[in-house]
């Protein structure tokens, strides 16, 4: 049996290593820039399916299917992104005789759309963000959406209702800054999804971003699992996510994953799916949004929990019944972090940096994982989201996470394009996380007074040493030899690639 | 051999000799900066440099890249730092508007696309006004007004492509 990956990156080299698991044959995918991908290496055959812009190739769903049927794949995983939650994609497969893995079209639609996805969770009893019940189409005035905004509040968020991942939202103190940020909000939301429609939302005060990864067969079994807390998030996108909560108590978490369990079963939801919610300082939660896939953060519930999500996401969509017991998805076993690590500058406002991955060093040893995307060698494209890797750590508290996360961070080397490995250095020092003393708008906040001062500056020890290793490199430049690896120098990289994937 | 090394705004010489056992790949090395000489065992890495101090026995592993001719970014495991080797000095990167007072143009610092375009010639803007916003790995990006001033020129249209490095406004 084979299964098709209809994605890149680091997700698609995690769903392969299931695949491989398994005893499954994994097939690839890949646009004209990603020949040499890590994905399209680790797979056991691969499919060319398109140009590099993502809209001619992974957003393509007669390409995708077609390159299942001829490779013979039964099953195809969608990842995330992409067209992971697309019910045309999930029909598409459905025709063909393939097996999305995933929930059924319509649960993608009805969960997908903002509007019904907030009705589901009021009949499931679970209480929603305050906001229009009303949503605002592409032709929809300016002057409509104020006179709506000016009923809800300020501050209010302006949130694509095709969205997800931050993309097309935008947060609004004031009347003045509302035709702008729509504006931005919907061009966004019809480049990233092809839908502009927006809808306004109260913004609560300092709220925390909480969700419930939860499993469903179709033997009517749902099981949600121990929280993540989600909080520390830069203009909308997770950064950094931990598990469990610092926050969520036993008896929090029992009204939480039974709130998210509830949603579930009230539309019959199946596969693996995550019920965010937000949480605010009195600790009342309101249902936000549901992601009817798999999350960038699943690690963590994995680390924590010790249930390979992937592994039963593949077993669910071939009709298995779901076996992992209640108590073991609910009772967090130590603690775990995740960084995402992207292709960013972070000291020029978190800039994309594509290019020339040329030499990479990965963190190892006890309880770290690396699930990445790249290697050194590969060209960073301009095309995709900039996500290179995730760090996960693993502590038998937070504390011990957190000292081996910073642990981990000094051993992780980039070199050749920027990366946000910098701010996180910088970011687990600060008293708020080791405190756990954060909220979504933590982040944004003490980026804004740093005003673009850079995250980590050298000591004058430091400065000594960098000149005493230029002067090294200059001089073996000046006898015959490139100082390291340098645009022009292709065998270094060659050498630094061949290293890493002997490691 | 000597070189003048720059970093952090301050010119160094900086006089490096073999001192055993050395070659392109590596080896002993006597440094002498200002007043301080120090000893270092030198060996490439995949990264750059392992370097061993003589003396205090200290440790570094170093990657360095040769960036533009001159310019290297030295990264050591916690901080990184730039340097410009023989008189080629680390300006700042000439591209990011926002770290110097004197900028008179704004740069696209990655490859993308131009969504839109903010501001016209003749405009009076503000220090981190919005200017133009190119679209990149999937996200808006707002490139802003590294100061105060006047538009002078905008040499880009909205849903034109643009290189790493494409002028995008001009200020007075």
């Amino acid at each position: 049996m084979k299964l098709l990956v209809a994605n890149r990156g680091e997700i698609a080299v995690r769903i392969i290593r299931a695949c491989r698991e398994m005893g499954l044959g994994a097939v690839a995918v890949y646009s004209d820039c990603d020949r040499d991908a890590l994905h399209v290496r680790t797979a056991d055959e691969a499919c060319h399916i398109g140009p590099s812009p993502a809209a001619e190739s992974y957003l393509s769903i007669d390409r995708l299917v077609a390159a299942a049927v001829a490779s013979g794949a039964t099953l195809v995983h969608p990842g995330y992104g992409f067209l992971a939650e697309n019910a045309a994609f999930a029909s598409a497969c459905q025709r063909a005789g393939l097996t999305f893995v995933g929930p059924s079209p319509d649960v993608i639609r009805l969960m997908g759309d903002k509007h019904s996805a907030r009705e589901a969770a009021v009949r499931a009893g679970v209480p929603v963000v305050p906001g229009t019940a009303q949503f605002f189409g592409v032709n929809a005035s300016d002057e409509v959406v104020i006179t709506a905004a000016e009923q809800i509040g300020y501050p209010l968020l302006v949130k694509a209702v095709a969205g997800g991942g931050g993309k097309g939202m935008r947060a609004v103190s004031k009347p003045a800054d509302l035709p702008s940020a729509l504006r931005m909000a919907r061009s966004e939301a019809a480049a990233a999804f092809g839908d502009g429609g927006i809808y306004l939302e109260r913004r609560l005060d300092t709220p925390r971003h909480i969700e419930v990864q939860l499993l469903a067969d179709a033997h009517g079994t749902v099981v949600p699992f121990v929280e993540r807390e989600c909080s520390i998030q830069r203009r909308h996108q997770k950064v950094v996510e931990e598990s469990p909560s610092p926050v969520v108590g036993e008896h929090l978490r029992r009204e939480l994953t039974e709130a998210a369990a509830a949603i579930a079963r009230t539309v019959g939801y199946t596969n693996a799916g995550t019920i965010e919610f937000l949480l605010d300082s009195a600790g009342r939660f309101y249902f936000l949004e549901m992601n009817t896939r798999l999350q960038v953060e699943h690690p963590i519930t994995e680390a924590v929990t010790g249930v390979d999500l992937v592994v039963w996401q593949i077993r669910v969509a071939l009709g298995e019944r779901l076996t992992v017991p209640a108590e073991q998805a609910l009772t967090p076993r130590g603690h775990a972090i995740e960084c995402r690590i992207y292709a960013e500058d972070p000291d020029r406002g978190f800039m994309p940096a594509p290019g020339l991955v040329r030499a990479l060093t990965v963190p190892g040893g006890p309880s770290v994982r690396d699930d990445r995307g790249v290697t050194a060698g590969f060209e960073i494209p301009v095309f995709y989201d900039s996500l290179i890797a995730k760090l996960v750590v693993w502590g038998e508290t937070r504390e011990s996470a957190i000292a081996r996360l910073k642990r981990a961070l000094n051993e992780y080397r980039v070199v050749g394009v920027s990366t946000t490995l910098p701010f996180f250095r910088w970011l687990v020092e600060q008293p708020a996380f080791a405190e756990g003393a954060f909220s979504t708008t933590y982040l944004d906040g003490v980026l804004a007074a740093r005003q673009g001062r850079p995250f980590r500056e050298p000591s004058s020890q430091d400065e000594q040493d960098a000149v005493v290793a230029a002067a090294v490199a200059a001089w073996s430049a000046s006898h015959g030899a490139t100082t390291a690896p340098s645009t022009e120098d292709l065998g270094t990289w060659r050498r630094a690639a061949r290293l890493d994937s002997l490691r | 051999m000597t070189f003048e090394i720059e970093v952090a705004g301050r010119a160094r010489r900086v006089t490096v000799e073999p001192a055993g056992g050395t070659d392109q790949a590596g080896g002993r090395f006597r440094v002498v900066l200002d007043d301080v000489t120090c000893v270092v065992d030198a060996r490439r890495t995949d990264l750059g440099w392992s370097i061993v101090y003589e003396g205090d026995r200290r440790s570094l592993d170093v990657a360095v890249t040769q960036e533009t001719r001159g310019d290297m970014l030295v990264q050591f495991p916690h901080v990184d730092v730039r340097v410009g080797v023989d008189g080629r000095r680390f300006r700042g990167d000439p591209l990011d508007g926002s770290r110097s007072a004197n900028e008179s143009h704004v740069a696209a610092p990655m490859p993308g696309r131009v969504v839109r375009v903010l501001v016209k010639p003749g405009d009076d803007i503000a220090a981190r006004q919005g200017l133009v916003i190119i679209e990149a790995m999937k996200m808006e990006n707002e490139l802003v007004a590294p100061r105060a001033g006047r538009i002078s020129e905008v040499l880009v249209s909205e849903g034109q492509s643009v290189e790493a490095g494409r002028l995008l406004v001009r200020l007075e």
